[in-house]
């Protein structure tokens, strides 16, 4: 089955680099994850909605990132086993598999 | 107490990554600094000064971060406290003088007394902290990191050492 990645458009596509790239940039030192996931950026990145899905897990599989509450708030779902909450690379794998299973990745 | 990967860069990336940082620290450029680990968003400041490079640390109330089991997640320095007070850690207000027999851990608050950074004291008495989502650095003083970015070290833990 084709991955759903194949249907955004380019210029979904530049805007979530563009917003990534931003995101990226201004929390990179931060240790807080409120300032992370509560950053104007991610945020309009989560209300891109679910034809960014493809694109946040593409990223989070090649750069990596705190993607996780993104991804559960545009999927309302959370493949992550409670007791690796925090466990970033545990939660990473968890959200890869997920993609694959869902033909986003 | 868990281990960082040492830092394995050339000389002219390692220049280029100070000069990030004293364009983000710039009290950095007065205090002797050293990068040590490779960059990583696998744990933070406050994982590290806990010991922990597994997680990452922070009082957020989705389940995307650890914090100790029935401590309340609420970005404040009360529950900082209380979270290193499971470690076995107490206050010691302001002193964040090197004691012999003790390690430390120092909390950096910004304007709004909001907790944004963690940093631990090494058994040379200088201080370890990692950077957010990048390096682990060493550093000879806390106010080397103090400014627009962390605001000021603030309030310091400490417990006995071989605990």
């Amino acid at each position: 089955m084709q991955s759903l990645a194949a249907d955004v458009d380019l210029a979904t596509e530049q805007k979530f680099k563009r917003l990534t790239d931003q995101w990226r940039k201004e929390t990179f030192l931060s240790s807080s994850s409120t300032d992370i996931v509560y950053h104007p950026a991610y945020l309009k990145i989560i209300g891109m909605g679910k034809i960014v899905l493809p694109l946040i897990l593409r990223e989070l599989e090649q750069s990596g990132g705190h993607w996780f509450l993104a991804l559960s708030s545009i999927t309302d779902e959370n493949p992550v086993n409670p007791d690796d909450a925090g466990k970033i690379k545990k939660m990473k794998d968890a959200w890869i598999q997920w993609g694959k299973q869902n033909h986003y990745l | 107490m868990g281990e960082a990967k040492p830092l394995s860069v050339s000389e002219s990336e390692t220049k280029l990554i100070g000069s990030v940082l004293e364009f983000q620290f710039p009290n950095l450029v007065n205090c002797p600094y050293e990068i040590k680990s490779e960059q990583t968003d696998e744990y933070n400041c406050v994982a590290w000064a806990a010991g922990d490079t597994e997680s990452w640390w922070w009082p957020i109330e989705s389940d995307t971060a650890f914090w100790p089991k029935d401590i309340p997640r609420i970005l404040d320095k009360r529950y900082f406290i209380e979270a290193f007070k499971t470690l076995d850690y107490e206050e010691c207000g302001d002193n964040f003088e090197f004691e012999i027999g003790f390690e430390k851990v120092a909390l950096y608050l910004n304007e709004g007394n909001v907790p944004t950074h963690m940093a631990r004291q090494t058994e040379i008495g200088i201080w370890t902290s990692k950077l957010g989502q990048g390096w682990d650095i060493v550093h000879n003083i806390l106010d080397g990191l103090a400014g627009a970015q962390y605001g000021e070290p603030r309030l310091a833990l400490r417990r006995p050492i071989n605990k």
